[in-house]
């Protein structure tokens, strides 16, 4: 089995010193969140922890920078609400418009420095596999990100794979992904990261599926029980 | 051509096609992309048509996902029929495409070509669209 390398540069630690401002709001509703995305901001909820969950309302310039930063959403920052609570918190959901892409509305969750978390960090591939550059197979990331848990202070910004040893029909799994610290791993171990599939295999597949002639497809037809009961319910209709 | 095995009824209704792509707007497979701009009608043809053209130009050199079906059934009376005597037959299979919905994702190819490949396959389609790439996705 090949062993996957993690380097240095990721980094551990996901907490920066990164200080998003936000209000309280009281108003709730679709009317009123599409007026507040027009006025520039984004309806969001702070919850976990001992308070009570709060509505709030944040500059989505702020959290898609977090968003788009090394760590991404598992970036721990300092929400500060205005005349409010100062908690460090983690992006755990968002929303984004499927055609222009920006944010419409984010869950942030209060997190305690102290405690364990569960969080799913990405995986990415670093080198050329030898199955694509001397066999011709093509690289295929399964599984782009894997769930671990661990202190707020260790959460990796990604794991970093070397696929470079990597031919066809060898595959790297989520065991082979060296954990440091407390880290555990929570996906199952045998999942597989990347694998180097052969190609003729892929075009082999799609030509079968192109010769299938078309004809109708089958129609579903009732059982008979229920054609029975049918027909007594529509006779007892009639009566 | 891609088409259902098994219906439950052999002729639908029209519908309508309101609203955006709120499933399925996600790159969940490759690096890149191509998403549908508007709402429309995309039939089995266009659909193998564009697979081909992007299969033939990156050359087996990486992997294609189709991220829709054509699950629908459209028909058409016979030419020079007079209106009524019932529905026509089934002719055609489409997908209902909304704003937003990614149609073709893309992995193992460098950006380039995986651009130029999604271009020519937007040419075979009756949507307009764009190519999306995951490290620009916020």
């Amino acid at each position: 089995m090949l062993r996957a390398v993690r380097f240095p540069a990721g980094g551990v630690g996901m907490r920066k010193d990164i200080t998003v401002a936000a209000e309280s709001r009281d108003s709730r509703g679709k009317n009123e969140a599409r007026r507040l995305r027009v006025s520039g901001k984004i309806p969001a909820v702070v919850y976990g922890g001992a308070p009570d969950s709060v509505a709030i309302s944040v500059d989505p310039k702020q959290l898609a920078a977090v968003l788009r930063s090394g760590a991404g959403h598992n970036t721990i920052f300092t929400l500060s609400v205005a005349q409010g609570e100062s908690s460090p918190v983690m992006i755990v959901d968002w929303q984004s418009d499927p055609l222009r892409g920006n944010l419409l509305h984010a869950d942030l969750k209060r997190i305690d420095l102290s405690q364990r978390l569960t969080v799913k960090v990405p995986v990415q591939a670093a080198g050329e596999a030898k199955g694509v550059k001397q066999q011709g197979g093509v690289l295929e990331l399964v599984t782009r990100e894997v769930e671990i848990e661990c202190l707020p202070d260790e959460i990796p910004a990604s794991f970093t794979i070397n696929i470079s040893e990597l031919l066809i029909g060898q595959v790297i799994r989520a065991s082979d992904l060296p954990l440091t610290g407390s880290i555990i791993l929570l996906s199952a171990a045998d999942a597989v990261l990347a694998h180097v599939i052969s190609v003729r295999a892929e075009a082999a597949a799609t030509t079968e599926e192109t010769a299938e002639t078309a004809a109708e497809p089958e129609v579903i037809k009732r059982g008979k029980k229920e054609e029975e009961e049918a027909g007594e319910d529509a006779k007892k209709k009639k009566k | 051509m891609l088409m259902p095995k098994k219906v439950k009824y052999r002729k639908q209704q029209r519908g309508r096609m309101r609203g955006k792509a709120w499933r399925g707007s996600d790159l969940s497979y490759g690096d890149y992309g191509l998403k549908a701009l508007e709402c429309g009608w995309v039939t089995d043809r266009q659909i193998e048509a564009a697979r081909i053209a992007m299969t033939r130009y990156i050359k087996r050199g990486g992997k294609v996902w189709i991220r829709l079906f054509p699950d629908k059934p459209i028909t058409k009376k016979p030419a020079e029929t007079r209106m009524g005597k019932g529905k026509g037959a089934p002719e055609q299979w489409v997908a209902v495409v909304r704003p937003g919905k990614i149609l073709f994702e893309m992995e193992g190819v460098p950006r380039d070509v995986a651009e130029r490949a999604m271009a020519l396959a937007a040419h075979k389609l009756s949507v307009p669209t764009k190519v999306v790439v995951r490290e620009e996705t916020i």
